[in-house]
């Protein structure tokens, strides 16, 4: 051992506590080991070795000089901000304080421990500028992450995901794809309503290392067409070279509805059919005439509802030896529904392992599969099943004496009631199954000291089926004699190629030079083929062969999709005090016309950075004020995420008595080219109180263009949609929109105290969306609604305000004074009066917007927006011994919720139908004094006319997440050959301050769509959710 | 080869340009005409629209109930999927018009060509006389791609909307193929020229031009084209088959819209059973909502005898041996009782898919929907005849008038007036959407005086019945309704009195 000298020591946490597997490492050299369980270490080291490095997950990296010394017991500090800390920057990766875009990186102890299913739901308020809000409770359901606001008019608004270097549209829609979800049954027998689904629902949560949100257009412009929204840039874990760890996480959750809302019982529910029945002009019930022999009857939220398990287990292996270094892991997640019916279920599997083959050559694959099967009630529409719950009946059971599923009765309740929402949910089955495999195979070769190439190929497998089957059935009236069966299978096929070489050089010890030049190509496929039959003979077996052959169907599609990219990085530095960084893509996309050289689209960027705190004459300033940082960014991104061949005119094959007809698809638009947007990004960091606080703060000011839209032509010129028989309106290039906002992120160590500690970040998040121009054709874009049996403008964009605004008429409150009806402006054309469809005492009186002494379509105006005023998230951490526990709290400010469930649950306009408890205080001659409109017939009358009537705050506090955890101590868990564990248990969603009147303020998009924001129509709404679990490492 | 990469044209659909390069593609490009576009008008809001409002049916449903006292409003999902299918019919037609003639193979023959162009201006004049009669004046569009860029056009006159139609309708007349309807049903879905000089005897009728409508009307008739169903016309047959599935397209039928059942596609498909029919014994496919009821108006309406009755409308204790064969038949139950009627909707109601050869589903049969058929024209010719005056007894408009009575199990009358006429057309035509466009043609204070008079309530559960009476007061401005509100909101200049169009 002449050449080398042993070294031992240990390596503790900033608490105390041992740190086994921590990787001690010679610089630039492959001597390394790991610490043992009481986080000690030996190791020989070369002479020519000068520096120790010591690293472990989730805490900052330390560099010690060897120099004489031969024991090292150092002290690793928590990562939570880590200036060294390497940060993905797409194609690369740079030093944290070396980022000249705003990037912010969630590490994978700040999502550990959260009982959700995917990913997206766990970054919600952790990073500044990021709005995450669950579209659905319905488990698997998409979540829509808006980066910075919202930067599409129209088009998806969902992150790049980019998953160890694959490529995945955020958008649950799939319209770059063919638009179709592999749900895909027809609404007549699934029942419809919203059917996005998560794209990362396939990620094992617990296999992510780190994720990296790039906000900025200087960050984002390296992913050029596909960047405008964001880039979330996912790493999974990698093995280290030491002793192999075995880590087992796993957790039992009950998940409960977290409200019920108040609907009429039975007594208050016979008093209004009463009243209905005089309404309508119809005989009074006979059970209702003595309305004191009446019970509570059935209270329909109960029975939908339910206390659902979610179960998950997860098992990884990694380590290294001789150059190669494996991640291994294996997953299994259950989550049952809150509502009956509906689950999700996740099987996961992971490799992930690189091998230095020589000096100059590294490979590696990561590779995942995964099969998820879920089943998807109908929501989110008034015949979903939690409308259909607030409104059934409660005079009706849930079952029959004989314990088959109860409905209306035939006879004199023909033609009214509605199906049994316990029923519907437990019978049709909405099956979905995702088998995913996605994963890169690399090469990293290092010519020279100065240049390296890499190389890799990545693919994106999904396969998916959904088998919807409508048993035979008998609700009462409703009866279904014959089943029915969709198979619908769809796969979607991407493959990418991507090389790169990058140059890094320093010259002078001064200037620092790193240059990169790659190329990317990329394609996608999609497919699927769909067969229904009925006829079946049980509802036991329901395969297409079991079915009747006669009035068999099928369907299919396919298309396809490609993209060739070009791009670069310049990076420069400059004493370690002047950073520079440009950019530059290029690409090239089919689904622009080749003819017209529409094809080519190019995304520069520049961004610069200076450490202030290097400056010689910051000195007197640092001792107050330290790390300062300035930093500003520029830069142009595209949106790309539209159909194929909106370029041209295509004819579809419909089926009609006369044999295959061809319908005109759409008026296509030659011109069409890239969606871009453009934004400048200024931030500051430093650190305040000796480090103890550091903050992040970022302004930014993004302008989107020439949106890809879709024009909504009056219906004159286009017969609505090609579905419905008409021609899909044109996409065109219009418009400019403006985001401008900021986003703090302040961490505080509050207290670092012998056992105990306080820690807690507060991210803050403010935008201000404007609506520049739209063009001279388009001066506004009206959102219709079609729900239920209405057709009505619902949101309204305009040049000069913020985008999606709700639109509908004012209130002044209810005519309850007979004589003012002489002065007051007529409504809707109709005299005041008694006769049907007359206004009367106790119908709504709307304000007269524009003055011109008459009620009518004229008055319709802007009413709310859905945008918040700043959304926010505020985690605190405390520890002490061997506890820990964590309160997270996140909310939203300033927004509205269109209710849409106080349209058909609080409206009083149809008999059979339960309402709302509230409603039931009525106007009547005798309760003048009333906010509540007279029971009114008909889902058209003026009374239910979208206005600010149905608008509430949709302001929330949440206490979102409450952990508690206990860490075992290393000596007690020796004896039993556990390096760590940790037991926790946990609750998601306690507790949510608000004044929405609905199940849950956060209400997210409709089916992801930025222009239907904050629009509950009978949500399935989130569940609060106990856990217990625990964290084991062998 | 980047150039080849980036190159993705449709892979499941036809480029517009490849198409129209056989006799049979050519033939074929036609065929959507006669259904998607339609199914918006034909599953609801048709029968909504036009047979509560009319009078013929109730419904306290929420979501038609305000077409049963015409208090409807612009928010009615049913008038904008009136629209929207109409305007689909009129862009469909359009592009056909506008590409065929651009990209058609030259070696396919005039004929075909002339024959498909003139379908295309059939079915464009069908689509603007519903809007004309639902909403009035309505914008008048000939090549949709002339708006894109400025889509704010305004309303044209309802005098230029029904010169438009005619001028579609004789290009129809004179460049449809001239057909004679035979037994051969499969070769009789397609409108022919005669079918045109049918539909402009109505138009004619309607502008009160009774010369024309006489003259279009005995053209018809004289040419033989079309014979009346359920006469010795067609042996073996009656009144009712014109309503069962496997007689789509039989000698009677003029225009109807051709449906047809997919399971997996939603819009070939007729949707109308699911609304009208009783309960889901009857359909077999869990649908069956009834949501329409025939009034106490109509179902006193019948004389006694009349066959139609029984075609038209469900009383308890009918017995229909078609529906429900698997079970021998069905018999209306004692407490049948849509919308509060005592009775039920019958036309149109083909029963379960066994009954209908194994074709149906949920809210799908595939039984024409007429748009005309021949019994009509008798009655237009009778009404041609009668030409605005009291009453007549000339032998043309008694024997055309008289066969169809005559087909009913109906004595012949021997002088008819107008109330003759108008009742006639309300039971033959009754649930098939024509009532309510009568009523807005003739004399406005007589059609007043009628529907004010109309009973329109319902039957209490007592024994013997009594009438929960509803009857409406119906005002001048009613008889059209508005235009969709979400289309107004776009295109304000719907809101502005109509303007001339420029032929």
């Amino acid at each position: 051992f002449a050449q080398s000298k042993a070294i031992t020591g240990s390596v503790h946490d900033d608490k105390g506590n041992a740190l086994p597997g921590a990787t001690v490492q010679v610089k630039d050299t492959k001597v390394a080991t790991v610490t043992d369980v009481n986080g000690k270490f030996s190791l020989q080291v070369p002479n020519e070795g000068k520096i120790l490095v010591f690293t472990f997950i989730g805490m900052q990296t330390l560099e010690q000089t060897i120099g004489q010394k031969s024991t090292f017991n150092v002290v690793l500090q928590t990562a939570s901000r880590n200036l060294g800390d390497l940060v993905v920057i797409g194609y690369g990766q740079q030093r944290r304080q070396d980022v000249n875009g705003s990037v912010s990186t969630i590490k994978s102890s700040d999502i550990a421990n959260i009982a959700q299913v995917s990913v997206d739901q766990m970054i919600q308020g952790k990073a500044a500028g990021v709005t995450v809000t669950q579209n659905s409770g319905q488990p698997g359901s998409l979540t829509s992450v808006r980066i910075r606001g919202v930067t599409s008019l129209t088009m998806n608004n969902e992150p790049l995901y980019v998953i160890d270097g694959v490529q995945v549209s955020g958008d649950g829609r799939n319209t770059s794809t063919g638009g179709r979800s592999v749900v895909s049954g027809p609404s007549t027998i699934s029942g419809g309503g919203q059917t996005a689904l998560s794209p990362l629902a396939a990620l094992n949560p617990n296999d992510i290392l780190s994720i990296d949100i790039l906000k900025d257009a200087s960050a984002t412009a390296i992913f050029g067409s596909r960047g405008s929204n964001g880039v979330i840039i996912i790493t999974t874990k990698k093995g280290r070279t030491g002793i192999g760890k075995l880590t087992y996480d796993g957790y039992y959750g009950v998940q409960q509805p977290s409200k019920y809302l108040d609907v009429m019982n039975l007594r208050q529910y016979a008093t209004l059919q009463n009243e209905m029945a005089k309404v309508y002009g119809v005989e009074p019930r006979q059970e209702f005439s003595d309305i004191s022999l009446l019970g509570n009857g059935t209270n329909w939220q109960k029975e939908i509802f339910r206390n659902a398990p979610m179960t998950s287990h997860s098992l990884a292996f990694s380590g290294g030896k001789d150059g190669v270094n494996y991640y291994v892991s294996a997953g299994y997640l259950d989550q049952q529904g809150i509502v009956i019916g509906s689950y999700f279920k996740r099987y996961s599997v992971r490799a992930n392992i690189d091998g230095q083959v020589n000096s100059w050559l590294k490979v590696g694959t990561n590779v995942t599969a995964s099969r998820t099967n879920e089943n998807i009630t109908v929501n989110d529409l008034k015949e979903g099943i939690v409308s259909l719950a607030l409104q059934q009946a409660p005079d009706l059971a849930v079952y029959n004496m004989d314990g088959s599923w109860a409905g209306p009765l035939a006879g004199k309740d023909d033609g009214e009631g509605s199906e049994n929402p316990v029923a519907k949910a437990l019978s049709i089955l909405n099956g979905v199954t995702r088998n995913k495999i996605m994963g890169n195979i690399y090469a990293d070769i290092n010519f020279s000291k100065a240049f390296t190439f890499h190389s890799e190929v990545s693919g994106d497998f999904n396969f998916g089926s959904n088998t919807v089957f409508k048993p035979t059935y008998k609700w009462g009236r409703y009866e279904n004699k014959n089943a029915t069966l969709y198979e619908g299978r769809s796969n979607s096929m991407f493959w990418s190629i991507r090389n790169y070489l990058t140059y890094n050089a320093t010259f002078n010890q001064q200037h620092n030079i790193t240059a990169m030049l790659g190329q990317e190509a990329m394609e996608s496929s999609w497919e699927g083929i769909s067969a229904m039959r009925q006829g079946f003979f049980t509802n036991n077996i329901y395969a297409i062969d079991a079915g009747d052959v006669a009035g068999a169907s099928n369907g299919g599609y396919r298309g396809s999709g490609a993209q060739a990219s070009y791009y670069g990085r310049l990076l420069y530095a400059f004493k370690d005090k002047y950073g520079l960084t440009a950019t530059i893509r290029a690409d090239g996309s089919s689904k622009y016309d080749q003819l017209a050289k529409k094809q080519w689209g190019y995304f520069p960027s520049f961004a610069a950075s200076w450490k202030l705190f290097n400056e010689p004459f910051m000195k007197n300033v640092n001792q107050y004020v330290n790390n300062i940082r300035l930093k500003a960014g520029w830069g142009i991104v595209g949106n790309q995420d539209v159909p194929g061949f909106l370029y041209g005119s295509s004819l579809a094959v419909n089926p009609t008595g006369l044999g295959a007809g061809v319908s005109t698809v759409r008026i296509p638009n030659p011109n069409l080219q890239w969606e871009s947007a453009m934004q400048t990004n200024l931030g500051i960091d430093f650190s305040l109180f000796k480090d103890k606080l550091n903050a992040t703060v970022e302004f930014y000011n993004k302008t989107s263009k020439d949106f890809l839209y879709q024009l909504s032509l009056p219906v004159v010129i286009t017969g609505g949609p090609d579905y419905n028989g008409g021609l899909s309106n044109p996409y065109v290039n219009l418009g400019k929109m403006n985001n401008k906002g900021y986003d703090i992120t302040l961490n505080y160590r509050a207290i670092a105290k012998g056992n105990f500690t306080w820690n807690t970040t507060l991210t803050f998040s403010q935008y201000k969306n404007n609506v520049k121009e739209l063009s001279a054709t388009t001066t506004d874009i009206t959102k219709t609604l079609n729900s239920g049996f209405l057709t009505f403008p619902l949101t309204r964009t305009v040049q000069g305000m913020p985008m999606g605004m709700f639109y509908g008429f004012k209130t002044v409150g209810i005519f309850n004074d007979q004589s003012k009806f002489a002065t007051l402006p007529k409504q809707f054309g109709v005299d005041f009066g008694q006769g049907p469809g007359q206004n009367w005492l106790g119908d709504v009186q709307y304000e007269d917007v524009n003055g011109d002494g008459k009620i009518d379509e004229k008055d319709r105006t802007f009413i709310g927006s859905p945008h918040p005023k700043f959304t926010y998230g505020f985690m605190n951490s405390f520890s002490y011994k061997n506890f820990d526990l964590s309160v997270f709290v996140q909310g939203s400010y300033g927004n509205k919720i269109l209710n849409l469930t106080r349209v058909s649950a609080g409206g009083l306009q149809r008999l059979y139908t339960n309402q709302f408890a509230d409603v039931a205080n009525f106007y009547t001659p005798e309760n003048p004094n009333t906010n509540i409109p007279r029971p009114r017939r008909g889902d058209d009358n003026p009374n239910l006319f979208l206005s600010d009537r149905f608008l509430e705050d949709g302001s929330y506090l949440r206490i979102q997440t409450v952990n508690l955890g206990y860490n075992f101590s290393s000596d007690l868990l020796r004896k039993v050959r556990i390096s760590r564990l940790k037991v926790y248990g946990s609750v998601q969603n306690l507790y949510t301050f608000t004044k929405y009147t609905g199940y849950d303020p956060e209400v997210g998009a409709y089916n992801g769509d930025a222009l239907q924001l904050g629009i509950d129509n009978g949500r399935y709404p989130s569940p609060r959710t106990f856990t217990f679990g625990l964290n084991a490492e062998f | 080869c980047s150039k080849d990469f980036l190159n993705k044209p449709p892979e499941d659909q036809i480029v517009t340009e490849n198409f129209y390069q056989t006799e049979e593609q050519v033939a074929a490009s036609t065929n959507i005409l006669y259904g998607l576009p339609w199914f918006g008008f034909n599953t609801k809001a048709f029968w909504a629209i036009t047979e509560l409002s009319g009078g013929n049916g109730r419904s306290w449903s929420g979501d038609v109930v305000n077409f049963g006292d015409l208090t409807v409003t612009g928010d009615n999902q049913l008038l904008y999927s009136a629209w929207e299918s109409l305007y689909s019919v009129i862009a469909q037609s359009n592009m056909l018009l506008l590409n065929l003639p651009k990209y058609v193979n030259p070696a396919v023959s005039k004929a075909t060509v002339n024959n498909a162009l003139g379908e295309a201006h059939f079915m464009r004049a069908m689509a603007y006389f519903y809007l004309v009669r639902l909403y009035g004046a309505v914008p008048l569009i000939e090549n949709n791609l002339d708006h894109i860029n400025d889509p704010f056009l305004p309303r044209h006159r309802v005098e230029d909307v029904y010169k438009f139609i005619i001028r579609d309708l004789e290009f129809a007349e004179a460049n449809c193929v001239k057909k004679m309807r035979g037994a051969t049903y499969t070769a009789n879905g397609h409108v022919s020229s005669g079918s045109a000089s049918a539909v402009l005897a109505k138009v004619y009728l309607y502008l009160k031009d009774y010369a024309k409508a006489r003259e279009k009307a005995e053209l018809v008739i004289n040419s033989k084209e079309f014979k009346l169903y359920g006469t010795d016309e067609v042996p073996g047959t009656n009144y009712d088959g014109l309503f069962r599935t496997k007689n789509n397209n039989n000698e009677e039928s003029i225009i109807a819209l051709q449906w047809t059942v997919d399971l997996v596609k939603y819009g070939p498909q007729n949707g109308t059973q699911a609304s009208f029919a009783l309960n889901s014994t009857i359909t077999g496919t869990g649908d069956g909502w009834a949501v329409i009821g025939p009034t106490i108006d109509l179902q006193k309406a019948f004389e006694p005898g009349d066959i139609r009755r029984k075609s038209t409308i469900m009383l308890r204790g009918d017995v229909y041996p078609e529906i429900n064969q698997a079970a021998g038949g069905y018999t209306v139950p004692d407490d049948a009782n849509a919308q509060g009627t005592h009775a039920a909707i019958k036309k149109y109601v083909v029963g379960t898919p066994a009954d209908n050869g194994g074709i149906g589903a949920y809210q799908k049969t595939a039984n024409n929907t007429y748009l005309m058929r021949m019994a009509e024209v008798y009655l237009i010719h009778a009404e041609a005849i009668l030409a605005g005056a009291t009453s007549t007894s000339d032998a043309g408009a008694l024997a055309s008038f008289n066969k169809v009575r005559r087909r009913a199990g109906l004595g012949d009358k021997p002088s008819i007036t107008l109330d003759d006429i108008l009742h006639e057309r309300r039971i033959e035509l009754a649930i098939e959407g024509d009532y309510w466009f009568d009523l807005g043609r003739i004399d406005r204070a007589k059609a007043i005086g009628i529907i004010n008079n109309q009973e329109r309530g319902t039957y209490s559960n007592d024994s013997p019945p009594v009438i929960y009476s509803t009857k409406i007061t119906i005002t001048e401005d009613k008889f059209l309704f508005p235009i969709p509100t979400s289309e107004t909101t776009k295109n304000p200049k719907f809101l502005e009195p109509p303007v001339p169009y420029k032929f």
